[in-house]
């Protein structure tokens, strides 16, 4: 496939990048994943502790263990309650990132708490299983075990069964539409809204913005295939991959909630991730997208100061505030 | 991947820091990033809130360690460290700490001047040339009456000059030196500006040349030297007005000619002076005269009761050897000062 150059990273973005060097890796190869696994305690990630999750008293935190899927290990859930907040209060139901192979529930936890600081959300972060040790369907079955639990619980975490927002970042984004698209054809919990934060949706890595991606930015077309193939093994990018899995290849994306959609314009995600929104509205749903010029992928996150990344992070609180009337 | 380690603010304070410095700030100039990046930079960079502020473009950026612009801020502190735009001038950028300077802030504050200097000349109107414009070279052969007119044009060209349209050349004296300018051996420097351009504004004494066609350029600078020489510093010691522009001068201009240098003084100069050794607020009240509609506001923007007016102007027509109330003396003042202005003033 011929393609043009992706776009230019806008000059904040692309500073920061000149900076962080390895610290934002463009790609990742299979044979890496012990490795940047083994990178300290946390791995490769700054992962806020539990008095950074406290808030300064404002959360009590707490690990819960729960039951797994059918026949699988428990799973662990970090639950972040609001101590100032009277009644139930919304929840929202969090999956990390880390290209299915990576990270583990504190992880994009950071930003999260700074939406529950300002809405007094619970906040349920589940601990799934990884690729390629766990392959699907272990970790969007984890997810939506500690789903259900929490839709059947909520009122003994402070939270309200009938106001969960599923959320989550890259492959955290993924599987958060993946537990939509469960949720509607299981008939289990009805989440008023999924927040799919450059959400990793396509294991077929072919879109043009994939290839324009190779070897660029962060998160590259190879980095891709070792997080998909980590999860899918042989079945990557064949016709035998489920839309659980890889929720671009649902055919039916109707009475989902309403969506929110950010990604950057020089991602490798940046074309799945428009179609997912578009396909949304042709199917008569409810979508916000937002494609911000010149982000890379998760650029938010590693350059939190750029004026690009405090306009996203204010889109997605307003997109909150709007969805809560709060 | 999401949320890799990572931040900026953590960058390690070593030498290894500063290259860092150096790769975020040209990253930025590449992408030609603006002001409120720039100092955001500075601002992540080191770690504290950092500021910029150009009076005369009326530019005033403030942005926190964490990106945040807050313009809203005190008074500069003396003991912040600082950069002028440019060497020589007014501090403009400060990065907002107290204690010794590192290697880093002054790499830091280095760089974000450097970077916010060439966004200013590109966005702000106020740099008469840009891009490799900024070449005294240039300059001087655009305002060279004896070069070929090819020469000109090309240089015109070079300028960032309409080749077809007009501008004007402007003659400086003193203040900080704000934008590419070439340099005189006589003391004055020398700028050319589009017209219509964006409005000039600077701290230096200025003569201001006709609009001319670009091919006419040598005109209006040696029109703006001319008008140069009838500025003064604007202060009690040297009153006149700071800014001259030669189209104003009407036939006043010819006195140019006549008192230049190397000619004695006229005697209604000489008499000036002597009077203002011995009456230092003569010259001041004389000045508000010949520029007050009349002598009740001179009294008023001199500060002082009419009837003290009064008795000052009868005390200097003692003194000049002519009256400066009558029509012809006030005349007869008028070329006076600006012939001292012109004694005073030689290119």
């Amino acid at each position: 496939m011929t393609t043009s150059p992706p776009p230019p990273f806008d000059p904040e973005l692309a500073a920061a990048l000149a900076v962080m060097g390895e610290q934002a890796p463009t790609t990742l190869l299979p044979e890496w994943i012990p490795m940047v696994r083994g990178l300290g305690d946390d791995g490769p990630f700054d992962l806020p502790t539990n008095e950074d999750l406290s808030r300064n008293g404002a959360f009590e935190v707490e690990e819960r263990t729960v039951p797994g899927p059918e026949g699988a290990p428990d799973i662990s859930l970090l639950i972040c309650r609001p101590t100032a907040a009277p009644g139930p209060r919304p929840v929202l139901y969090h999956s990390h990132g880390g290209g299915f192979v990576l990270g583990n529930n504190r992880l994009g936890l950071g930003v999260t708490m700074e939406w529950a600081a300002e809405l007094g959300l619970v906040v349920v972060s589940v601990e799934y299983r990884l690729a390629p040790e766990h392959p699907n369907p272990a970790p969007v079955e984890d997810c939506y075990a500690g789903l259900l639990w929490t839709a059947e619980n909520a009122k003994e975490i402070g939270g309200d069964p009938d106001r969960i927002i599923l959320a989550g970042g890259s492959a955290g984004g993924g599987l958060s539409a993946a537990l939509a698209l469960l949720a509607r054809d299981r008939k289990g919990p009805r989440p008023i809204g999924q927040m799919l934060l450059c959400p990793m949706l396509d294991d077929r890595n072919d879109t043009p913005s994939t290839y324009q991606m190779a070897g660029l930015g962060v998160w590259d077309r190879t980095a891709n295939e070792t997080g998909w193939s980590a999860l899918l093994g042989e079945a990557r990018g064949t016709a035998d991959v489920s839309p659980y899995a890889s929720p671009a290849r649902a055919e039916d994306l109707s009475g989902l909630p309403p969506a929110f959609i950010d990604v950057g314009s020089a991602e490798t995600f940046r074309d799945e991730d428009v179609a997912y929104a578009s396909r949304i509205w042709q199917s008569g749903g409810q979508a916000e997208l937002h494609v911000w010029p010149g982000g890379f992928h998760a650029f938010d996150d590693l350059a939190p100061q750029a004026a690009l990344s405090q306009d996203a992070r204010a889109a997605r609180l307003r997109w909150l505030h709007r969805l809560l009337g709060e | 991947m999401e949320e890799l380690a990572g931040r900026l603010a953590a960058l390690d304070p070593d030498a290894g820091a500063a290259v860092q410095v150096i790769a975020y700030f040209d990253r930025l100039v590449e992408g030609r990033a603006g002001l409120e990046a720039l100092v955001r930079g500075a601002a992540v960079l080191s770690g504290c809130p950092a500021r910029l502020v150009d009076k005369t473009r009326q530019v005033r950026v403030r942005v926190e360690p964490d990106g945040r612009r807050r313009d809203e801020n005190g008074p500069v502190r003396p003991e912040w460290p600082s950069v002028p735009l440019t060497p020589g001038g007014a501090p403009a950028v400060w990065l907002e700490r107290t204690g010794p300077r590192t290697v880093v802030d002054a790499m830091v504050l280095e760089r974000t001047a450097s970077a916010a200097r060439h966004v200013l000349d590109r966005t702000r109107g106020r740099a008469p040339v840009h891009g490799p414009a900024d070449d005294p070279a240039l300059l001087e052969t655009v305002l060279d009456p004896t070069a070929a007119e090819a020469a000109r044009l090309h240089a015109a060209r070079g300028l960032g000059l309409d080749p077809d349209g007009r501008a004007r050349a402007i003659a400086l004296r003193g203040g900080p030196q704000m934008q590419a300018s070439l340099s005189l051996a006589s003391g004055e420097r020398a700028l050319v500006q589009p017209v219509p351009g964006p409005e000039f504004t600077d701290e230096s004494r200025l003569g201001v040349g006709p609009a001319v066609p670009v091919l006419e350029l040598p005109r209006s600078w040696s029109a703006a030297r001319t008008a140069l020489r009838f500025t003064a510093e604007g202060t009690d010691q040297d009153p006149g007005p700071r800014i001259v522009h030669a189209d104003e001068l009407g036939t006043l201009a010819l006195l140019a000619v006549v008192v230049t240098p190397g000619t004695e003084p006229p005697p209604d100069v000489r008499a000036l002076d002597q009077a203002a050794a011995a009456s230092p607020w003569l010259l001041p009240t004389l000045y508000a005269v010949i520029t007050s509609p009349s002598r009740r506001t001179a009294a008023t923007a001199l500060n002082v009761h009419h009837s003290t007016l009064q008795d000052r102007l009868a005390h200097a027509e003692s003194l000049l050897g002519w009256p400066v109330r009558t029509p012809q003396g006030h005349l007869r003042l008028q070329l006076a000062l600006a012939a001292r202005l012109l004694t005073r003033n030689q290119l």
